[in-house]
């Protein structure tokens, strides 16, 4: 049975994404802003057409040879796409990146959201690792975009090494699973057990974790994030880390099941140890992109727990978190944006946590923004982020995971600490100029949306909640 | 009649409108602020003639579905617990907006983080839903930390941080105690009026490990012993207004917590703790109150008082009979007005003076006496001098207390007697002796802090002479929740 136009929305990504190259070619570098707004326009198109097949499931949803497009990968990619289209507001107020390589860029970015579509659909491991390779590809050059900054490069360079190792090492655990199974594909699969397996599982869970920046693979994270312009570190801290989540979603919550495999005692740990590592290393950092790098590591802990727990709120509970992260975060990233290039003297860190001092006074919208996503990323109601936390830590109640949740609280409570550094920095330091910092216009879109999300999502999260309950569908 | 989601959101209406305003127009703020505190009180003083005295159930109750996906209703209403305090949050919270009058810097900021202290405040007490609870519960928690940090003394970033870091590692718990609780219901709910009836499904064991969760939270708050570190470092640095609201109505959580959800819904728990809880309540008492003997400064020494306050509401708690209730319940309120006059006049005279040393002052009676007649009475209240409202509510405390604990109710005792030795030290040390001449052009209260303080004053009196208008409301629902105990 034919059924590629399952994919159609990969594809016309996949095209938009080269026609930008050669669009490139048409376009002189100061008018480069069009391009950027071709590549948004890109992304809306794709965004829409994956909207669509929600509506007639009966003819755009199927269980494909490599791929099964259902509601779950369905929601990943919307997701995908909203945060690509967001980043991109960012990167269009982001002054730093060179505008004759324009084109590329915006192709890097597009390719790399067309990995993540194929991977949250992926059923085969051949098609798991292909899309890996290309988010993992256009990230490591997106990366280092800022050729001028040598951080940008450093940062892009521990990327790759990290990221070459842990693709091996992935690929050396495919080719044990087909050594022990006779084929790539994750459906049916009957017969487990036997240390091989688990060591075929073992060795690819490590490239997923590299990806979703989970201990113990996390260590290219603060730099990378770093290093990286800013509208990328938005996109890299949430794009690739939803998808693959998503992907270990289907793999370890649907596909194999603790009932087939049972990895929870390891997934309980990898969580904890997320979850710890990522918050504790935060409290050191004076640099507000590798706070947040390791806030997003400490993010996907959270997220972890309901593989853990691998009931149904656990699989909805992934879904409402993602979803809920992707509005903290990118709301998170787009001050620090803004606030991070009005001061680029060369002889201070823009990004330090001093150039927060005294933002209430300057800008109390955009200060009491900020605190707002802060809060929300460390869970206190009445923002979303709360909500995402009670459905994660509800479903490993549920389960009996007791300890598990107290870690999570406990970790909750911990990482108030460091973000309510940046809020002391904001409301209780004496600004240096008393001017209104200046936000451009496609930031302040990110940055509004951002804002309603957040705060009516927490207020009112039955729309999200009943979205969450219908995506939780899966084939087979 | 939406009445109890009136009082509650009218000051988070207020401050929507206050975030909208320019921050030049600051008189428009701080019109804008009290007229919502005194709609707020207004709204809260109607509900006393429609209350029905005679009935424990709930009144008020408003309904609606808030989260179907997760059995989250809004429920909202209040019994005679709650009811006392539902008033004297309103009427604390007023009087808080009009001496923050003085406030000088980030006007717009101060006044928006406190309205929505309000709102926090009030849902606590009528929320009837768990999941509901526990917003309120933490919407007081991010503006008192911007009231401290902000507006407070010299270290103000250490004690706003301490005191959202201890706040939340308590309330952490309750969440997942609130989740223990929903998952072993039958069926599921949050619904509080259902899960107090539920306790007969639950082993002893799972009522003990859940009511550790919520004490802690709620332990934190009252401050219980050991968790009491926060308090005194919380209330030193505070703007003074914000001291008030602390004393007066946030510690007065913990203890509605206790009563409203340890007691009502896990017996066997409270049961299994009072033992520790009575212990817990003498130490308080005790050692709070040397605490407080110890200190030169006049703020943290009002501040310890308040651990040994309430020490009194933990031992009437503790005491499990209706007396005992009614006595906690009304040492709250007591105590809330009490104390808050006691910050404001604290702050008076380091508005004057700017120090809060007793040491430094001497004869000021001569100079200030308006001032030392007012912060006299209110120190004779506060150690529960007879004609009164500290008398009667620590008596029915100890009276309440003692057929069950009769050793540790004579330990606590002594607490009284410590606590009068310190007010009438610093009594002494401030408005008698002989004049210290660096005080002499000292200026008596003014209109604004007058209207603040009086009302407290004349509450004090009112409620030393006639606690029986303030017990009528609580009775019925005290009678049936001593109850449920003996059963």
């Amino acid at each position: 049975m034919i059924n590629l136009h399952l994919l159609y929305p990969e594809m016309v990504l996949a095209v938009m994404a080269l026609g930008l190259i050669i669009a490139e070619l048409f376009v002189a570098a100061k008018h480069s802003r069009i391009l950027y707004h071709l590549a948004v326009l890109a992304a809306i198109i794709v965004l829409c057409l994956v909207g669509f097949t929600l509506s007639n499931p009966g003819q755009y949803q199927g269980l494909g040879t490599l791929w099964s497009v259902d509601p779950l990968s369905q929601f990943f990619k919307l997701l995908v796409l909203l945060a690509t289209v967001l980043c991109l507001f960012l990167a269009l107020d982001y002054k730093e990146l060179p505008p004759k390589h324009a084109g590329i860029f915006l192709c890097l970015l597009l390719l790399s959201s067309c990995g993540m579509m194929f991977l949250v659909s992926s059923v085969d491991l051949l098609l798991t690792f292909i899309a890996l390779e290309l988010i993992s590809i256009s990230s490591f050059i997106l990366t280092g975009f800022e050729r001028r900054n040598k951080k940008s490069t450093e940062g892009a360079v521990k990327y790759f090494l990290f990221g070459a190792f842990s693709s091996g090492v992935m690929a050396y655990g495919i080719s044990l699973f087909y050594g022990f199974t006779g084929g790539t594909r994750l459906i049916g699969l009957a017969h487990t057990g036997g240390p091989l397996f688990i060591l075929a599982i073992l060795l690819i869970l490590l490239g997923f974790a590299f990806k979703a920046s989970i201990a113990p693979m996390h260590f290219w994270v603060p730099d990378a994030y770093e290093g990286a312009p800013i509208p990328v570190t938005a996109f890299l801290s949430l794009a690739p880390k939803i998808a693959t989540l998503g992907a270990m979603l289907r793999l370890f919550s649907v596909l194999l099941p603790a009932s087939v495999l049972d990895l929870t005692a390891l997934f309980a740990l990898l969580a904890t140890l997320t979850m710890t590592i990522g918050n504790f290393t935060a409290f050191f950092q004076n640099n507000v992109k590798r706070l947040l790098a390791y806030s997003s590591i400490a993010q996907a802990g959270y997220m972890l727990i309901g593989i853990v727990s691998g009931n149904t709120l656990g699989l909805e509970g992934i879904l409402l978190y993602s979803f809920i992260y992707v509005g903290m975060n990118i709301g998170a990233f787009a001050v620090a944006q803004a606030v991070g290039s009005e001061n680029s003297r060369p002889d201070s860190d823009p990004y330090a946590l001093e150039s927060f001092n005294g933002l209430a006074r300057r800008s109390l919208g955009t200060a009491l923004a900020m605190s707002f996503f802060l809060l929300s990323l460390s869970g206190i109601p009445p923002l979303a982020g709360f909500i995402g936390k009670f459905y994660i830590f509800s479903s490993a109640m549920q389960a009996g995971h007791y300890l598990l949740a107290a870690a999570g609280v406990i970790n909750s409570v911990v990482s108030v600490y460091y973000y309510m550094r940046i809020v002391y920095h904001m409301f209780f330091k004496a600004a240096q100029t008393q001017a209104a910092l200046p936000i451009g216009p496609y930031l302040f879109g990110s940055l509004a949306i951002a804002t309603i999300a957040v705060i009516f999502f927490g207020i009112y999260p039955e729309p999200l909640i009943a979205g969450v309950k219908a995506s939780a569908q899966y084939l087979p | 009649m939406y009445l109890l989601s009136l009082i509650t959101f009218t000051p988070l209406i207020a401050a929507m409108i206050v975030l909208c305003l320019p921050k030049e127009k600051e008189k428009v703020i701080q019109i804008v602020s009290l007229a919502a505190g005194a709609v707020s009180f207004a709204f809260s003083l109607l509900l006393l003639p429609a209350f029905d005295k005679h009935t424990p159930a709930m009144q008020f109750i408003e309904r609606f579905p808030w989260i179907p996906s997760l059995d989250v209703n809004y429920i909202m209403g209040i019994d005679g617990l709650s009811l006392p305090l539902v008033i004297l949050t309103t009427f604390m919270t007023l009087l808080a907006l009009i001496g923050s009058l003085g406030i000088k810097e980030r006007i717009k900021e101060y006044f928006f983080w406190f309205l929505v202290l309000e709102t926090g405040m009030l849902g606590v007490f009528e929320a009837l839903d768990l999941v509901l609870f526990y917003f309120f519960w933490e919407l007081t928690l991010v503006p008192m930390y911007f009231l401290i940090g902000i507006w407070g003394g010299p270290k103000k970033e250490f004690a706003a941080i301490k005191f959202f870091l201890y706040t939340l590692s308590g309330s952490v718990f309750m969440l997942l105690a609130i989740l223990a609780l929903y998952f072993n219901s039958t069926p599921n709910t949050f619904d509080m009026m259902a899960l107090m009836n539920a306790h007969s499904l639950w082993s002893p064991r799972f009522q003990i490990l859940v009511f550790l969760g919520f004490y802690l939270a709620f332990a934190i708050k009252v401050p219980a012993f050991p968790f009491h570190t926060w308090l005194p470092l919380a209330h030193v640095e505070a703007p003074t207004a914000v001291s008030v609201i602390l004393a007066a109505v946030l510690l007065k959580m913990g203890v509605y917590g206790l009563l409203r959800i340890s007691y009502g819904m896990l017996p066997a728990g409270f049961e299994w703790f009072l033992p520790m809880l009575i212990v817990i309540a003498v130490v308080n008492i005790v050692y709070g109150a040397l605490c407080a003997m110890a200190q030169t400064d006049m703020k943290k020494m009002v501040a310890y008082s308040s651990v040994n306050h309430m020490g009194y509401c933990l031992l009437g708690v503790a005491g499990v009979s209706a007396t005992g209730f009614s006595g906690a319940v009304l040492q709250m309120v007591n105590h809330g007005i009490i104390t808050g006059s006691l910050f404001l006049l604290v702050g008076v005279i380091y508005d004057r003076a700017h120090t809060r040393d007793i040491s430094a002052f001497g004869g000021l009676a001569a100079r200030v006496p308006v001032y030392a007649a007012l912060m006299s009475l209110a120190c004779f209240a506060s150690l529960g001098l007879p004609g009164l409202a500290g008398f009667i509510s620590e008596f029915l405390c100890f009276l309440g207390a003692f057929p069950r604990w009769k050793v540790y109710t004579a330990i606590g005792v002594l607490g009284i007697l410590t606590t009068a030795a310190f007010f009438l030290r610093m009594i002494e040390k401030v408005f008698l002796g002989p004049m210290n001449n660096k005080w002499t052009g000292m200026s008596d209260m003014n209109a604004r802090e007058l209207a603040s303080v009086v009302p407290l004053t004349v509450v004090t009196v009112a409620l030393g002479f006639w606690p029986r208008w303030a017990l009528d409301f609580m009775n019925a629902t005290m009678i049936h929740m001593a109850g449920l105990f003996n059963k």
